[in-house]
């Protein structure tokens, strides 16, 4: 006799209209592809709110945490933009040449 | 919607069978709410039923749209005598096997017969089996699924599988009981084919299936002319518990 087949955990990404990123909606137990796809499906896209779905494998996600790698010890401080505030400067700028502030635009 | 026209007495007998066949399979899958075999399979089965009660609801609509009769009075305020659900969905749901042979029966079946009313000539129901039939799809992908894995299991899952299809045996053709006043419907251009024609293209769909999993094929409806009629005790037991609340206070607005 066979034994039951081995339950695993699936990551669901799902892309909410054509054209955005796919984003992570959450994750599903499932024994095989087919029936994690299934599920992805009830729960992250019977509604209308998804295009598309990833179903990925959890143990095939490559995993980095390395604080080493990520969280370098050293002040890197000055690599950031930070330290060179324009707001105020530009609303300086604007003032001068009575431009109004532009809309922020969509991609 | 377009104006609809008195539906013939030959086309309310066919929305009646096709509304209480998924009214039936929908309200008695619902039952597997809470206690699936796991999870994620509870919300996929939850979701089917809904579907089939969903679907149900739409045919109701057409059916009593002529009477203006209400789709709640039509699914709740009949008597057990007065349903005309195939057989095949008088067994009950039994355990997880004996839901997936039924469904699976009833999917398949429930595929080719949409596929003989789209594009019919009532624009109503036409336009309304082009959306079924999306949802329908995913419904078959999904317990195929699972009748493909419960039939490769070499244990207790394909023993119960069998015990499953033996015990719906004779009553797993009944989806193609013959309808009164069929070549009406026929001649209208309202459905494509006989449900004789239609069971054979059934058994085609599903041949190669059966034969792949090494599963006995349904044989013939061991009493075609009941196909529909003379419901036992477990459908009583279920209309028992489907309008129990309904009765439980008669006319209330809810």
């Amino acid at each position: 006799m066979s034994s039951p087949p081995e339950l695993e955990a699936w990551e669901v990404f799902r892309q909410e209209k054509a054209g955005d990123p796919m984003r992570h909606g959450g994750s599903v137990m499932a024994p095989d592809a087919e029936l994690a796809s299934h599920y992805a499906r009830e729960l992250y896209g019977r509604r209308q709110e998804s295009v598309r779905l990833w179903v990925v494998r959890r143990t095939d996600i490559v995993d980095v945490a390395d604080p080493d790698l990520l969280q370098p010890p050293l002040d890197r401080s000055f690599k950031k933009p930070g330290g060179y505030p324009m707001r105020d400067k530009l609303a300086a700028a604007r003032e001068i040449s009575g431009q109004a502030k532009p809309k922020a635009r969509s991609k | 919607m377009s104006v609809v026209s008195a539906p013939t007495v030959a086309l309310g007998e066919l929305l009646r069978s096709m509304a209480d066949d998924e009214f039936v399979i929908g309200f008695s899958d619902s039952e597997w709410t809470g206690i699936a075999p796991l999870l994620e399979e509870d919300v996929a089965m939850s979701s089917l039923a809904q579907d089939e009660l969903g679907h149900a609801s739409a045919l109701y609509g057409l059916l009593g749209e002529p009477t203006g009769t209400d789709p709640d009075a039509l699914a709740y305020d009949r008597e057990p005598e007065a349903y005309r659900h195939c057989r095949l969905l008088d067994h009950g749901r039994g355990d997880w096997a004996m839901t997936i042979a039924r469904r699976y029966l009833y999917d398949s079946a429930d595929a080719v017969r949409l596929a003989a009313l789209a594009g019919g000539s009532w624009a109503p129901l036409a336009e309304l089996v082009g959306k079924l039939v999306r949802e329908e799809r995913y419904h078959l992908m999904h317990v195929g699924a699972w009748l493909d894995r419960l039939a490769r299991n070499d244990g207790e899952a394909r023993a119960r599988l069998l015990a499953a299809l033996g015990e719906l045996g004779g009553d797993a053709a009944t989806v193609f009981t013959p309808l009164p006043n069929e070549p009406a419907l026929i001649g209208a251009g309202i459905l494509a084919a006989p449900m004789t024609v239609l069971e054979g293209r059934w058994r085609e769909s599903i041949g190669p299936v059966f034969a792949e999993l090494d599963l006995p094929m349904p044989p013939p409806a061991s009493d075609p002319a009941r196909g529909r009629l003379d419901h036992g005790d477990t459908f009583h037991l279920l209309w028992g518990a489907f309008t129990s609340v309904r009765y439980s206070e008669p006319g209330v607005t809810w």
